[in-house]
Order: structure tokens, then sequence, then C-alpha cells
């Protein structure tokens, strides 16, 4: 499914080189439920940026499905977005102009489906969130613009589904509630990566992959 | 969900920012109209104007010494004895001057163009007082001086009927009704004309045909003004063609008013537009420096659109969306600034000027507002769009 052979990620050259990710290997299996830990500056989010196609990697590989998107030019990697990989972010990152439902529809205006309300009403019903599908961001709680967030991510039926510190801004309850949905997200079959620095959050993971200064020190299977 | 819904919604949420970026280009556009305004209100001043000029060929016989004007213009002397011009010589000065007109301005049509106007004068005694009475084509008189105002009465309708021009009127104690005895004929004043500052206040008009058969003159007359008003009328050379092919006339070209005033205007239409042109592409700075800032404060949100699926190009769509937005308002803006601008600063430029609005110029306006948006916002927003995703969360 997803596949990382010696991903290296170096910025400046010479004496202000700085080697955020240094060789990191590793593959997941479809169904995966992985959390990416470290502690900060460790490169976590370099590297699920690295996965998700929003950052270059310096050196190496990144196959998804067996195809190299590493190398990929824009006009691929904007389909590797609008169908195999979805973002969830720490600060959610929705539109504020636009209203919950309307933010969960924008990956599909952009693949150029305009009447798909019916389809975002339904994520909005699995994520929690019928009754405030028509308020804008800033009248939602964040546990409320998280879960838009993720129902934006799932509208497109992702592969594979990024989430950098999803808790991050939450207090323990709505951050387990959060999590909850993570967990039943991936019983019904998605793969998700996550980043965090939470071991609370992480223990929900199959597989945690603990990363410092840019290199893997240890991988946890749960799973076995 | 449409993208062009996102871009009103992203529009109304910032209110401000757009209406800032609108009126910088309304700015622009304000000159532009204003100028246009003002030049088109001051070239029909000028046509007004010129209109009063009156002709601008006049034909007389060849020997003359009576004092003779025109507008207010002296044509020098006519002398009023058995110096006529015979009626029938009209129609090949008509062809002469529809021909040179024609060629100068390339019409290929078979219409008349030229404005013939013959006269006859005639100087007779009315109560004993000797007053200049002339004959004149009535229609065509009154299409060349334009300024004639019936002051009471009417203007002719028929035959025998008779204007008479104020001052005359006034020395004589003629008024509207009363019968004039001429040559042995009476004739009745139709109307009083209003007092012009010309000679036509001291004469009395008269159909040309009545004045032929009044005085026996049948098939002649004294003298054509002809009216053949455009920038491009060669009229010296078709004074020059008359007296060249025509025996017995004298072809008198009206100094080239026209031409000089037009001249000049379209001096100083050219030198406003080339700063209107100016002030455009200063504004047009302007504008692109709104947009960079506007397209700066949302590079966050350009990498989340980018995140969840948007292309470049989408990206690029979106803000010249915006960017035909603000122009079509910044058009609109501009153009009602524009026309009040041309309102305040016209009278300061053209004397007398009449400023209207000009509703062409409303599309002129948004459609030079819109390009100059779009040009502004395509670089910025390209640029923008080459920012990496992830580096763009990092601006922030």
């Amino acid at each position: 499914m997803l596949k990382l052979k010696n991903v290296s990620k170096i910025y400046g050259n010479g004496a202000t080189k700085v080697v955020a990710l240094d060789k990191i290997s590793f593959h997941l299996e479809k169904g995966a439920f992985a959390a990416i830990m470290g502690p900060s500056g460790s490169g976590k989010s370099t590297l699920l940026n690295i996965i998700g196609g929003l950052d270059r990697l310096s050196e190496g590989e990144v196959l998804l499905d067996g195809r190299r998107i590493d190398n990929l030019n824009e006009d691929n990697l904007v389909s590797v977005r609008r169908g195999e990989v979805a973002y969830i972010f720490q600060q959610y990152y929705l539109i504020p102009s636009l209203t919950a439902i309307e933010n969960v529809l924008l990956p599909l205006t952009f693949c150029g489906r305009i009447k798909s309300r019916e389809q975002a009403s339904d994520i909005l019903q699995k994520v929690g969130l019928t009754t405030r599908a028509n308020h804008k961001p800033s009248e939602l709680s964040g546990g409320e613009q998280q879960r838009v967030a993720i129902a934006r991510a799932l509208i497109n039926k992702p592969s594979l589904i990024l989430a950098d510190e999803p808790t991050g801004n939450m207090d323990k309850t709505t951050g387990k509630q959060i999590l909850d949905l993570f967990d039943e997200l991936n019983k019904e079959g998605n793969t998700i990566i996550m980043v965090t620095h939470d071991h609370q959050v992480a223990k929900k993971a199959k597989i945690t992959i603990l990363l410092e200064d840019g290199q893997i020190i240890d991988v946890v299977n749960k799973a076995g | 969900m449409s993208i062009l819904k996102l871009v009103i919604r992203d529009i109304l949420r910032r209110k401000k920012r757009v209406l800032y970026a609108a009126l910088g280009v309304a700015i622009g556009t304000m000159t532009v109209i204003g100028i246009l305004t003002i030049s088109l209100a001051g070239e029909e001043r000028i046509y007004d104007q010129l209109e009063k000029y009156g002709p601008n060929l006049t034909i007389v016989p060849s020997i003359y010494n009576l004092d003779m004007t025109l507008g207010n213009l002296s044509l020098g002397t006519l002398s009023v004895g058995e110096n006529y011009i015979a009626q029938e010589k009209l129609s090949k000065i008509r062809e002469i001057a529809d021909r040179e007109i024609k060629l100068a301005l390339n019409i290929n049509d078979d219409g008349d163009i030229a404005v013939l106007a013959p006269k006859l004068f005639i100087n007779t005694e009315v109560n004993n007082i000797s007053v200049m009475v002339v004959g004149i084509e009535p229609s065509v008189e009154s299409s060349i001086k334009t300024w004639w105002q019936i002051s009471s009465g009417k203007y002719f309708n028929g035959s025998y009927e008779a204007l008479v021009g104020s001052i005359t009127a006034e020395l004589l104690k003629l008024d509207v009704g009363d019968k004039l005895l001429l040559n042995g004929d009476y004739l009745t004043i139709v109307g009083i004309l209003e007092e012009s500052g010309s000679s036509d206040d001291y004469q009395i008009f008269l159909p040309l045909n009545t004045m032929q058969s009044v005085f026996g003159k049948q098939g002649l007359i004294s003298s054509v003004d002809i009216r053949a008003l455009c920038n491009a009328c060669p009229v010296e050379y078709i004074a020059e063609t008359i007296n060249d092919s025509i025996q017995g006339v004298r072809a008198i070209a009206v100094k080239q008013i026209a031409t000089t005033e037009m001249n000049l205007m379209a001096k100083v239409n050219n030198f406003m537009l080339t700063l209107a042109g100016i002030t455009l592409v200063v504004g047009f700075f302007g504008v692109l420096n709104t947009m960079v800032s506007s397209i700066n404060e949302r590079v966050k949100d350009i990498g989340i659109m980018r995140a969840v699926g948007a292309s470049r190009r989408q990206i690029i769509r979106i803000f010249i969306y915006e960017a035909i937005i603000i122009g079509i308002l910044g058009g609109f803006f501009g153009y009602i600034a524009g026309t009040f601008l041309a309102y305040v600063v016209g009278p300061l430029i053209f004397e007398g000027i009449v400023i209207a609005y000009v509703i062409e110029y409303l599309p002129v306006s948004i459609a030079i507002a819109t390009v100059v948006a779009c040009l502004a916002t395509i670089y910025p927003a390209y640029h923008a769009t080459k920012i990496k995703v992830a580096d763009s969360f990092r601006s922030i």
C-alpha cells in the first residue's frame, strides 16, 4: 500500500545544511493505522507532508499502491490529492467564508462535481454534525471544526488519510471523541497515518513509528 | 457548490478589502472616463460654435461693391447693380461642391451633401427709408442660420410673406400682420426676427420666388452661401474649382476656422488621453500592489484549497473571477466618478461646456477596469500557486 525507501529531506547546503529526514524506510499495509511519534523537530510533519505530496523530498522514493508519487509533476499530484490521499490538520484549516457542509463539498468542487450535497450530508451525519451543517467555522467548537475537516477528508473516499496532530488543539474529552472517530474510520477499512507527540493518542494506533532527529529509532507493531 | 460561489462567499467575507481594490481600479478608470466625457462634450461644443459661423463658402458675381457680411465675418463688398448670377448655375455649383466633398470624405452616396442657399439682394425704399430686401429659400436658409429665432409671429409658410429684421421692424414700426408695399406688390409680414447682432437685423427677408417676381428678377440671384461643414471638407479647393469652371462668379472660402478649432481639439484630446493612459498605468501598479497583498494574505487559504485538490489553474481562476468582480465594481464606480469629475472639471477647460453622462462609456469603463484588475491579478496569483503547499501553512 504505502512504501518509503530511504526518504531524506535536507534543507540548505554547506555549513547551513540541516537534515530533517535521514533515510527513512518503512511500509504499511492497506487498512493500517499508524502513528508517527517523536519530539518537536524530529521531522514528523515533514515526513507526513512528503507522503502526502505537500512537500518534496531530497532523496529516496515514496510508493503508493506500487506507484511512485514523490517525483510526480504538479498536475499528477493534484489527482493524487483528489482521491488517493486526504489531509487532516491540527488547525483544521477550514475556509472561513464557507459553512460546514460547503467546506465538506470543497474537494468535490475542485473535481468539478458541484451537485453532491446529499453525499456531503451523509458524511456530516457520520461524523455527528448534521445539526451544524449550515454553520460557519467561526461558530463551531474546535472538536466540531475537526469533524468538518474529517468529513472533508472522507468525501473523496481516499485510500490514505494523513492526520497531522489532529487532536493537538483539543481538550482531553474532545480529543478522545475525535480519536474514537479515527478508530471507527480505521475499522471501516481506511488506512490512516497520524502524527502526534502524545502517547495516549498513539496508543489508539496499531503501529507506532518513533522518530528522533529525522531517523526512525523504533517501530512498535501492536497488531503483531 | 461551484467555484464562482466560493469566490462570492469569500468576497462577501472580505467586503472592505475587495472594495478598496475596486476603488483602486476606479481611480484609473475615473480619469479615463472623465477625460472622454469632457472631450466629447468639448467637441460638441465646438461643433455648436461652428454652426454659428454659418456657411463656409460663398459665391458672388464677379463685380460687387456693397458691404456684405456673413455671420460676423466681413466678406467684402457686393454691387447691387445688374450683376446677378443666373439661377441655373446653381446645379453646376452643387455638382462641384458635392463631388469634391465626396472625394475628400470618401463617400459613395448619390445624395446632396452641401447645403446651397441662394440669395437675391435688392436695395429698395419702404416708407421712404432705404432698406435691404433679401430673397431666400426659406427651408435652406433656416438650416444654415441655426441661430435664427422668431421673436414674434412665425417663419415663412407661403409666398408673398415677409420676415423683418428686428431693427428694421423698429425703425419702420412694422409688426406681424402688417402689409408691406414693395415695388407695387403687397406682402404680409408673418414674423419678426430676434436681434442677432448681424446685418440680418437691418434686412427684410422674402421667399426667393416672391422676391424674383416682385422685382422682376426671374432666374437671377445675387449670391450663394454654401455650407459643407466638416473638418476635412476642402473648402478652399472647392472655391478654386468653381472659380475655374464657372464664368461670371467668384467663390470665396471662409477662413478655415473649423479646421483650426478641430485640429486644436484633436491635439487637446490626444494630450488628455495620454494623461489618462499614464494615470491608468500608475493606477495599474496601485491595483497590483493591492492584489499582491490581498493574495499574500490568503497564501494559507490557497494552501488549504490545493491540499484538498485544487489545481494551480483553479486557484488562478478563483483570483481571476475575483478580479472580474472587482473590475465590474471598479468600472462602475469609475464611470460614476469620472462623469462627476467631468462635470466639475469640464467647465474649467471649455467655457460654456455642457457635460452630459454618456451611457456608452459605462461598458467601456467596466471593460478597462476588468482588464486592469485581471492583469494586476494574474502575476501575483500565478506566483502564489508556485509556493509549496507545505510552505504555505508555515508562512502563517
